[in-house]
């Protein structure tokens, strides 16, 4: 019985995929649990529940332990009201699980996956029929659709009247028959489809059931930004992935949906929509359930009252040391794998085993067995490419993992134990630089979970941090680092790029990386950082310098024939008021007044024709740019480049070229004053 | 017991007592009042503080507890024993647990029978109206500088100038 989709209508509805897809209907109608800490008061609401539902009386595993209660057969209104009525004394379980994913769990099966599989096994077999369709079209303007690719077998293109290309593409549909539909902006053609299938009295054969589940849009808060997402139409027994907006398909492809699908319990349909924080917390769910643990539902357990001064010294995050900005060579960089979840594993961190450390807590006992297959794929994807997809999934998932105990809306989270991970982070890092230094390493820079250090043998340091710490680490080694300063002149923690020995560049923080550059000025960075690959030590790197600035001075020279398109500039909105005037501000506005509807979160796109009047036109109708404006950011980004040949870097390239093994030059280019640095020393 | 706020506010126990004032003056009122230390304070945010870190008492009696959810602010609430308690208003709490505003504006005039309870807030937003409507005392404390100092004009209730709140017996405005 291998999975394709399930959802829960009065009954749990499974699409088995055996050759052929099925379905399967089965009556199913859970109790959620309830707990008074003092029920006498409540005789009587007690005895409603009994007559009007049904309620019986049961003892009930959380986290915490056992607990004595009721199981009420009864939706979520009735919880609801319980809780209104005892005045929020009430502890209820089990409300808001999904009943198609506890109905899953409650019997050991999962979406995506045959019964006898572990759902732990990097492997996702499946024999699913694929389509892709590609609307022509910018799904927001569009208001009807005339071109239309459709790749299955192979290619086909619709194009004509709008009632003609969409009887086809519906006939194409049905034929064959697909299990798996990727569009691109599938969320937002969706509801269009819909709408034009009524009109030309045609039936969008999407559903297998002809019914369709419906997700509102939203905007919400992630890690700091505010996100958007869609509503969406979610066909019955058939996987439709949006793969623009999908952010498991775009880390993990198909095979990721999958594995998320397969660990979290939710159908592919929903895997491929949430977020990894959302994928996690269901996991944990599905995990509780399976094990007989019920699910609180509201987070009502605060945090214990605390010392001024104990709370200053718990809160602090992550460790991080400063870098003295410039270029540095021979470097690597140890990094942790998967740090705060092996911390939460092997330190037993847990809501419950705070006040109980020799318990063994529900997190890490759910997380080992996570934390176990992504170091697997972590190792195959060297190899076997095909497992990078999963182990990016696997990667999100376990970040988040630790964020979600500190969230709000975390069923099994905590602050104590948020803090404590971080607390022994910074331990943890602290005792590596202790010992990369002992051993006569430099460490030139850390940011919570690794370490760039200079020195030798890399391999012996490794292994005594795995000696020492018990975690695993992985390696990179740069030929050479370009270390980039802050405004003020000091170290930025973020911002930096280097040649990796394999002659790969690895960039975070500057312009190429960043997601809201133009593509004409990513494109000539990448140049750059293309021509600077080629420099394997810090005395070629000193050779590249003029090509490099040739590549500038041509990029500058182009730059106001350059296509418009290149020009645009992509960017999140977090608001749709501003209170001063901004570019940002007038792209919101320049969007409205294209008819376009936006929202918090949304990713909007514009040329800037006249940054001084903050004049902005949305991408597709752009006629001209401020060349001046993006001559700025053509200089910005050529300045983090030229960093690694003139200020910061040239004296040090130079001095690297007529006296590399000169010992004074070398303290001068380390710019440290660390006597456990071979190289200060 | 009583805290003076600002020059001629004071603030009494045994009274729930809302406060929109600059970061800058529940601060100083904090910290200059050493005689605050001999009580039992609790300090109630929410996952975000913009006064807790310019808080200066280091004494044993100064408790902190932080909630994430209405629901976590409501338990907050009625296990609270301390002689004065300062909350400070983090909307977030409330968005998609607006449900939650009338217990927890109960629990807070609860706790305002027996200690001194403060609600503070820097701008007035819609779950902080609502959730002061059984407040005995409203203060409402201008930045000396009036011109930097832009009241929140984001609810209902400011926009339209809407009557206060029944149950409030003073307004003090300096």
């Amino acid at each position: 019985m291998w999975i394709l989709d399930s959802v829960y209508r009065g009954r749990v509805e499974l699409w088995e995929k055996d050759g052929t897809v099925k379905n399967v209907r089965c009556e199913y109608d859970p109790p959620f649990y309830l707990h008074l800490p003092d029920p006498h008061p409540h005789h009587d609401m007690i005895g409603a529940l009994e007559s009007e539902y049904r309620a019986e009386e049961c003892t009930f595993r959380t986290i915490f332990g056992d607990l004595t209660g009721y199981k009420v057969f009864a939706g979520r209104p009735v919880a609801e009201a319980i809780e209104q009525q005892t005045q929020y004394e009430a502890q209820l379980f089990n409300v808001d699980v999904r009943i198609d994913q506890r109905f899953m769990a409650e019997r050991g099966i999962f979406p995506c996956g045959a019964e006898r599989e572990s759902r732990f096994s990097p492997d996702v077999p499946y024999d699913l029929h694929r389509m892709e369709i590609r609307i022509t079209g910018n799904p927001a303007r569009s208001p009807v659709c005339s071109g239309i690719d459709v790749i299955h077998e192979h290619t086909e293109r619709l194009h004509g009247a709008e009632r003609d290309v969409l009887a086809d593409l519906f006939s194409l549909v049905t034929s064959c028959d697909p299990d798996v539909i990727l569009m691109p902006d599938a969320d937002t053609w969706m509801p269009k489809l819909q709408e034009q299938a009524r009109a030309s009295d045609l039936e969008m054969p999407f559903s297998r059931t002809g019914k369709y589940r419906k997700m509102d849009a939203r905007s919400y808060w992630s890690y700091g930004r505010v996100e958007h997402k869609e509503s969406a139409l979610i066909p019955d027994g058939r996987i439709l992935i949006d793969t623009e907006q999908s952010f498991v398909y775009r880390e993990g492809g198909l095979a990721g949906v999958l594995m998320a699908a397969r660990l979290s319990g939710l159908s592919p349909n929903l895997a491929s929509r949430f977020t990894p924080g959302t994928l996690i917390s269901s996991y944990e769910m599905y995990e509780a359930v399976r094990r007989g643990i019920v699910v609180p539902f509201r987070k009502s357990d605060a945090e214990s009252v605390r010392r001024f001064a104990e709370l200053r010294a718990a809160d602090r995050g992550g460790m991080m040391f400063q870098p003295a900005p410039g270029v540095c060579w021979d470097v690597d960089e140890i990094d942790f794998t998967s740090l705060y979840p092996s911390i939460i594993v092997q330190a037993n961190l847990s809501p419950e085993t705070i006040e109980h450390p020799e318990r063994r807590g529900f997190l890490p006992e759910v997380l080992d067995p996570l934390l176990g297959l992504r170091i697997r794929t972590k190792q195959m994807k060297k190899s076997d490419p095909r497992y990078a997809g999963i182990d990016s999934i696997l990667k999100w998932m376990l970040v988040t993992c630790f964020g979600y105990t500190g969230y709000k809306n975390a069923k099994f989270g905590r602050i104590e134990v948020h803090e404590g991970i971080t607390g022994r982070s910074r331990d943890i890092l602290m005792r590596t630089k202790d010992i990369a230094e002992a051993m006569g390493f430099c460490v030139l820079h850390g940011i919570v979970d690794c370490l760039w250090v200079q020195g030798s043998p890399i391999g012996a340091l490794k292994d005594r941090v795995k000696q020492e710490t018990g975690l695993s680490t992985e390696v990179e080694h740069f030929d050479w680092i370009v270390f980039l300063p802050q405004n003020d002149g000091s170290g930025s923690y973020n911002r930096y790029f280097g040649r990796l020995s394999d002659g790969s560049v690895k960039v975070r923080g500057i312009a190429a990386r960043r997601h809201d550059t133009p593509e004409y000025i990513r494109a000539m960075q990448r140049e750059m950082l293309t021509v600077m690959a080629g420099a394997a030590t810090v005395a070629e790197l000193g050779t590249a310098h003029d090509q490099a600035r040739t590549i500038y001075r041509r990029y500058a020279q182009n730059l106001p024939r350059a296509d418009l398109v290149a020009m645009a500039i992509s960017r999140r909105i977090s608001r749709l008021t501003y209170a001063h005037r901004c570019i940002e501000g007038a792209a919101v506005n320049a969007y409205r007044k294209a008819g376009i509807a936006v929202a918090p979160g949304m990713k909007i796109s514009y040329v800037v024709r006249d940054a001084r009047k903050y004049q902005v036109d949305p991408a597709w109708s752009a006629g001209s740019f401020d060349v001046r404006y993006y001559r700025e950011l053509l200089d910005k980004a050529w300045g983090e480049i030229s960093y690694a040949f003139t200020s910061g870097g040239s004296d040090r390239v130079e001095a690297a070229e007529s006296n590399a093994k000169q010992k004074t030059d070398d303290k001068d280019r380390c710019r440290h004053d660390n006597n456990a640095c071979p190289l200060c020393r | 017991m009583r805290i003076e706020l600002s020059a001629g506010i004071t603030l009494q126990s045994g009274t729930f007592n809302a406060v929109i004032a600059p970061e800058k003056v529940i601060v100083s009122a904090l910290n200059s009042h050493a005689d605050l230390q001999r009580f039992l304070f609790l300090f109630v945010c929410g996952n975000y503080s913009r006064i807790l870190s310019g808080i200066n008492r280091t004494s044993g009696n100064f408790e902190v507890r932080r909630a994430f959810t209405a629901h976590q602010l409501f338990t907050i609430l009625k296990e609270a024993g301390h002689t004065i308690v300062l909350v400070e208003h983090d909307p977030t709490m409330f968005d998609g647990a607006e449900n939650m505003i009338t217990p927890v504006s109960g629990a807070l005039k609860d706790v305002g029978r027996e200690a001194l309870l403060i609600l503070y807030s820097p701008t007035p937003d819609r779950a902080f109206s609502a959730l002061i409507r059984q407040a005995d005392r409203i203060f409402q404390i201008a930045a000396s500088d009036e011109r930097a100092y832009r009241p929140h004009r984001g609810t209902r209730s400011y926009r339209t100038g809407s009557p206060l709140p029944p149950a409030q017996t003073t307004l003090e405005v300096s």
